[in-house]
């Protein structure tokens, strides 16, 4: 990366800090912070490029960041008109990042000069007050609660971790267990608690309500509550404070420590090319593959030293595995973010009034997934306000508040995530989707279809209800595409709504592509792996099953016959196909479909090796993947097997 | 799955108002009029017991010493309702083996409260 690069990453990356502080200065005009972050986000762009050489740039944000010094200054205050222009100036900057034109610049740097004019006229004797910027919230304490409950309290039905849970719903808290009283094995009594624990706590709460957790407890345990400086410390310091460093209480002090690091908001980050965190993911997947290689061999060596050291290099690879797949996993709320503006920008161009509220945008998924996401929501929130928003007047008409709400959140379900796009618009009418679909040739007339069938059909390729095409959202391009994006994704999409009340849109997304459930059969001497996510079930199908099937490739799967396909053939795979054959079914988009194989190995979760270039177009194999003997099994697309 | 508990005393004024707030809360309620039927009903799996201190036949203290020499029962959580005078049986149903306990009279939040702190 260049110097030039890191620049314009960076610049990309403050644009876009600063329009979201815009935005929310908007709602709040009087928070300091805000304006401070603003302030400071136009600062870095000017300083840093002047010294990069965009004179340009620097230049022109000269102007903006006069203002913002100013509105720091309490001499200039926040307005519509203020807060528009620098949005206006933002796209500007960006532009000349780009290499963009010029021409409205001088404009808007006109504009800003006018009203830095303006205020510095106003009140020119006036002498700033002293900003105090103060990002802590006010009225929050940490606490540092040691707690070591009495060694018989499980006799007592007591569950220490529900006073922890507890604890932890008081406000943020990190726990450490202090487990140095755990005897050996032999001597250890398990209706015995060794364990005890440094919780430290940020609450609003005080003393006693943090004392009122332990009320049952309180008599028989050890129990020290204190209050500790929200500030940063060094390590030694704990140390010191505290008298002792045994190594137990070392960890606990480096907890608190932390604790205490992410209160001051200063988590220290390096930025890393996403290619290279790529790398990491695909060699930490060969290594697995070697070590799973490796476990085999020294189990089967009964060498007790060989296989020590195997499980050793299990774990840790399985840690590594971990964190690495951990690395590439991004909050969301930074593509959720962009979205504020989207709002802002087309509720104002349709006469509209629409708020979006977020929700869990520290919610983490991979960032290949986060990527891929971005336009399907896109496309789901312009949709909502365009066609599910209703205008202020028929809004008051229809008894809602004036202003319309749009709420987008994310939320972990298993290994899955939960995104929810939700309006409070005017919901869909299933009678006029009905009447639309079969309009279109999409439904027969006489077709019964449940609720959840008619709003599916907006999701079908040349499906809009739009009585009126709109600039935004009718182009042609369909919820359809909204649907494939997903699909694309391995996730899935479901729609729930009521006449008048709005529409909640929730997608289901995998956490990560990278690794996949799969299920590993055999077909002659090859291996294949079918997705997880597709399978329903597996049956036999015997000699006699094809006969009664008239050699035909079909099984009846409770009373529904589904196609088959046997891969044998297909592949074009050498031998003879056993007496009892095993055939997966599998539930795509093509109905339900069935894949007659040798034989099913068992459940396989595997790390997917992308095919080379040479076998870009075998749109068959979605990938290839390492088993534990060395060989390489090739990851089916069901879908597009189903399809072919 | 709905968690069951179980509320153990001797008035059934006390008893129907236990059962109808963690009823309506979401939780199964079984009943017992005293310690000796507690005992006998604590077949079925049990997440809590409520009991009542003053019972004929059983006490509430000898009830919390039975279970907890039950070994299939032992863990069972149990909450004592005692009366703000009994100060005394407070400590000894805790030395005992009770979990915790709700002072009498007491509303239905504050009891809701204290099932779940002891059940999470």
């Amino acid at each position: 990366m260049t110097d030039h690069e890191a620049y314009r990453d960076e610049a990309r990356e403050l644009l876009a800090e600063l329009e979201t502080s815009l935005l929310e200065l908007e709602q709040t005009p009087d928070n300091q912070e805000l304006i401070a972050r603003v302030f400071r986000a136009l600062h870095t762009i000017k300083g840093s490029g002047a010294m990069f050489g965009y004179d340009q740039i620097a230049a022109f944000t000269h102007d903006v960041e006069n203002a913002f010094d100013l509105v720091r200054a309490r001499r200039l205050s926040v307005t519509a008109e203020l807060i528009g222009l620098t949005l206006a100036a933002k796209d500007h900057i960006r532009s000349l990042l780009e290499g963009g034109g010029t021409e409205e610049g001088e404009g808007i740097a006109a504009g800003f000069r006018l009203l830095v004019g303006d205020a510095v006229k106003a009140a020119p004797d006036q002498v700033a007050p002293p900003t105090a910027a103060d990002g802590q919230d006010k009225g929050s304490k940490t606490f540092r609660i040691h707690f070591q409950p009495g060694a018989g309290c499980f006799l007592n039905g007591t569950n220490p971790l529900l006073l922890l849970r507890e604890l932890a719903e008081m406000g943020q808290a990190d726990a450490v267990a202090r487990i140095g009283d755990l005897p050996d094995l032999e001597s250890l009594d398990p209706e015995q608690c060794y364990t005890a624990w440094d919780v430290f706590l940020t609450t609003t709460s005080n003393e006693n309500a943090i004392r009122d957790v332990f009320l049952f407890v309180e008599d028989e345990s050890k129990l020290s509550i204190e209050p500790i400086e929200a500030q940063e410390k060094k390590l030694a310091e704990i140390l010191i404070e505290r008298g002792a460093a045994p190594a137990e209480a070392i960890q606990a002090a480096l907890a608190e420590q932390q604790h205490l690091r992410r209160r001051a908001d200063s988590a220290a980050t390096i930025r890393v090319p996403a290619e290279k965190l790529d790398q990491l993911v695909n060699i930490v997947g060969e290594l697995v593959t070697v070590q799973a290689r490796l476990s085999a061999l020294a189990g089967g060596s009964g060498d007790p030293e060989l296989m020590f050291v195997a499980e050793e290099v299990e774990r840790l690879t399985g840690k590594l595995r971990e964190h690495s797949m951990s690395v590439r996993m991004l909050p969301i709320g930074e593509t959720f973010n962009k979205f504020k503006r989207i709002v802002r920008d087309l509720s104002a161009s349709l006469g509209k009034q629409a708020d979006l509220v977020m929700e869990g945008g520290d919610t983490e998924l991979d960032k290949t997934v986060i990527d891929q996401l971005s336009d399907p929501l896109v496309h789901l929130i312009r949709n909502a306000i365009d066609h599910g928003i209703e205008s202020p007047e028929q809004r008051v008409a229809r008894g809602k508040p004036q202003r319309g709400t749009v709420q987008l959140s994310a939320r972990h379900s298993g290994a899955h995530v939960l995104i929810r796009i939700r309006d409070d618009g005017a919901g869909l009418d299933r009678e006029a989707i009905r009447a639309r679909a079969i309009d279109r040739g999409l439904v027969s007339a006489d077709a019964e279809l449940t609720e959840e069938q008619a709003f599916e059909l907006i999701f079908e390729p040349g499906f809009s209800t739009a009585r009126k095409v709109t600039e935004v959202s009718g182009r042609g391009v369909g919820l359809d595409v909204v649907k494939r994006g997903i699909e694309a994704l391995h996730g899935s999409l479901h729609i729930a709504s009521r006449k008048g009340e709005g529409s909640t849109i929730t997608l289901k997304l995998p956490l990560t592509l990278a690794i996949i459930d799969g299920l590993l059969v055999r077909v002659g001497q090859e291996c294949f792996v079918l997705p997880l996510s597709n399978i329903i079930g597996c049956m036999e199908r015997t000699e006699e099953d094809i006969r009664n099937a008239h050699g035909r490739d079909y099984v009846v799967v409770r009373g529904e016959m589904v196609a088959c396909v046997p891969l044998r053939r297909y592949f074009g795979i050498g031998g003879e196909k056993p007496a009892i054959e095993q055939v997966i079914i599998a539930e795509t988009h093509n109905g339900k479909c069935g894949f007659a194989v040798d034989e099913v190995i068992g459940h396989h979760q595997t790390v997917i090796k992308k095919l080379g270039g040479l076998c870009r177009k075998l749109d068959l194999i979605s990938g290839a993947t390492i088993l534990g003997d060395g060989t390489v099994a090739l990851i089916l697309d069901a879908e597009r097997l189903a399809a072919a | 799955v709905a968690k069951t508990i179980m509320t153990v005393d001797d008035s059934a004024s006390v008893r129907q108002m236990v059962s109808f707030t963690l009823r309506t809360a979401g939780y199964e309620v079984v009943e017992a009029a005293d310690g000796v039927q507690a005992v006998e009903r604590l077949r079925a799996p049990m997440h809590l017991i409520l009991t009542d201190l003053n019972m004929p036949r059983m006490d509430g203290i000898e009830l919390v010493k039975r279970v907890r020499q039950d070994p299939v029962h032992k863990y069972i959580p149990i909450v004592l309702l005692t009366t703000e005078s009994q100060d005394s049986k407070k400590q000894a149903g805790r030395a005992a083996g009770a979990t915790g306990w709700i002072v009498k009279p007491f509303q239905a939040e504050q009891l809701l409260a204290v099932v779940k702190k002891v059940l999470g």
